[in-house]
């Protein structure tokens, strides 16, 4: 039996941008490199499947 | 030196605290699927997450389909952006010299009302938009901004906002914890640094904004329009930012839009500066650990150290993604490609796209004009191996600088490099036969 392949995580857009002029893009991993980012992303992974997301929150209309 | 980490270690782990806590008052969107998989939004830490549709589906089980065959992350516009910048207000009496939405005492005509961007803010959500930051203007000085932002949470959307700190800072303080994330735009470290670049010395009441708000939240940065006046001045901003223990320093490029058109000569910063940026604030941010983050614009000047492209691919980090990741939207509630664009042109009924219809422009296929068109970027962008993730540079200095929106960033170096090198080379005159 072959398993599903589990994919990849492609992209991390760290933060929130309060800047109502343009999309804030967080550089400091540029200091630690790659590997920062690889030691990261794991962890940004086991977050995700921790917390599963729910398909479709149905927010509250107001 | 421990006490420093110790003391960042805890500001951490307590803004952690706060955004989870946020978050069960008024739980976030978590996922939005798209083309390429889906986007995860994550409270602690803050995060988006770009997940490709095998990821997607161990995540979401079944839930997960799509119509259309998959693509790579940035070979099609997003199903919708990410986040919306909202001029809520385009009131503010500070009356800056560079002010990119020439905002005045009385405003813009036509703003909208509580309820109009309560119905802007409902079609955000329905279109899957995850973060608004909202400005101004002074929308800190807004009597209802703590209603608008309530809605905000009420419909998933994370509200963020920008303030000067001059005006509105008592109803702020009040609401400051609904927000996700507030910054205090602050252009200099000193009083006179501040005055250089705004016309007059706001630093102290600014300063005083940005320790009542700290005191109230942990979540609170600053922002800093670097100019070739404050550019000198980073590292102390960055030590500013360090002892005020702030989350974070945001540097936004100047643009040449609303009073900074005029002031952009003035103030943009030089060549030189450009070349210099990133390894100027790298420095700050590690001698000071303070995290640092930069507006999109300044890709160009990223790429110009050629840093591994596969890591910016993975930090989300894209130079102009107007009309793409981000909207913005004016007071009077048309929509724009970014904060500093003007509206597109009126359609066949003399309509311009506005943020209500967000969804019905989303997908013309001429919608935002040359924000959407940076595949088809000349020379030297064409051969540029940063293009799918520098898209040019920033369209708006490219349309007042170059006369196009379309054309290469003129201020990115690669780009001033190759104008050099071709008045460089010597014209070959045929003879007249």
């Amino acid at each position: 039996m072959t398993r599903p392949a589990r994919g990849k995580i492609l992209a991390i857009k760290w933060g929130m941008n309060p800047n109502s002029s343009s999309l804030g893009i967080d550089v400091t991993f540029l200091l630690a490199g790659a590997t920062a980012l690889a030691i990261a992303t794991p962890v940004i992974g086991a977050l995700l499947r921790w917390r599963k997301p729910r398909p479709t929150p149905a927010p509250d209309a107001g | 030196m421990l006490a420093d980490l110790a003391r960042r270690a805890v500001d951490l782990a307590a803004g952690a605290l706060e955004a989870v806590r946020a978050a069960r008052r008024h739980p976030p969107r978590r996922v939005r699927l798209e083309r390429f998989g889906a986007i995860v939004q994550l409270v602690a830490p803050r995060a988006l997450v770009f997940v490709d549709r095998a990821y997607a589906r161990t995540l979401l089980g079944a839930a997960a389909t799509w119509p259309d065959p998959e693509t790579a992350l940035g070979d099609v516009p997003l199903s919708a952006p990410l986040e919306a910048h909202l001029q809520i207000t385009n009131k503010c009496a500070a009356g800056c010299v560079g002010c990119y939405t020439g905002a005045s005492a009385e405003g813009a005509p036509n703003e909208l009302d509580l309820a109009g961007w309560c119905r802007a803010l409902d079609a955000l959500a329905d279109a899957g938009v995850f973060h608004v930051a909202l400005g101004g203007g002074e929308s800190a000085a807004l009597p209802w901004l703590g209603d608008l932002v309530d809605h905000a949470r009420r419909r998933g959307i994370v509200p963020n906002l920008t303030t000067s700190g001059l005006d509105g800072l008592p109803g702020l303080l009040a609401i400051a914890d609904r927000f996700g994330q507030i910054n205090v735009s602050l252009d200099g470290a000193s009083p006179a640094t501040y005055a250089a670049v705004r016309g007059f010395d706001g630093f102290a009441r600014a300063d005083a904004a940005v320790r009542a708000l700290r005191a109230r939240k942990r979540a609170v940065g600053i922002n800093v329009v670097v100019t070739r006046h404050n550019f000198a001045e980073l590292d102390a901003i960055f030590a500013y930012a360090a002892a005020r223990r702030l989350s974070e320093v945001e540097l936004l490029r100047f643009k040449p839009s609303g009073r900074g058109a005029r002031a952009y000569a003035d103030l943009r910063c030089s060549d030189a500066q450009h070349r210099a940026f990133l390894p100027t604030i790298l420095a700050a941010a590690k001698k000071h650990a303070v995290r640092v983050k930069v507006d999109c614009s300044y890709t160009p000047m990223l790429a110009h150290h050629a840093p591994a492209r596969a890591l910016l691919a993975e930090l989300a980090v894209y130079g102009c993604t107007g009309g793409d990741f981000l909207v913005g939207a004016k007071p009077d509630g048309r929509l724009t490609a970014c904060s500093f664009a003007a509206p597109p042109p009126p359609d066949a009924t003399g309509e311009r796209p506005r943020v209500e219809a967000l969804a019905a422009y989303w997908d013309r296929p001429d919608a935002f004009g040359a924000f959407r068109t940076w595949r088809a970027a000349a020379e030297p962008c064409a051969s540029c191996t940063y293009l799918a993730l520098c898209r040019g540079g920033c369209r708006v200095v490219a349309a007042h600088t170059a006369g196009s929106a379309a054309a290469p960033d003129p201020e990115c170096p690669r780009v001033v490099d190759h104008g050099r090198a071709a008045a460089a080379r010597p014209v070959v005159r045929l003879p007249l036969l």
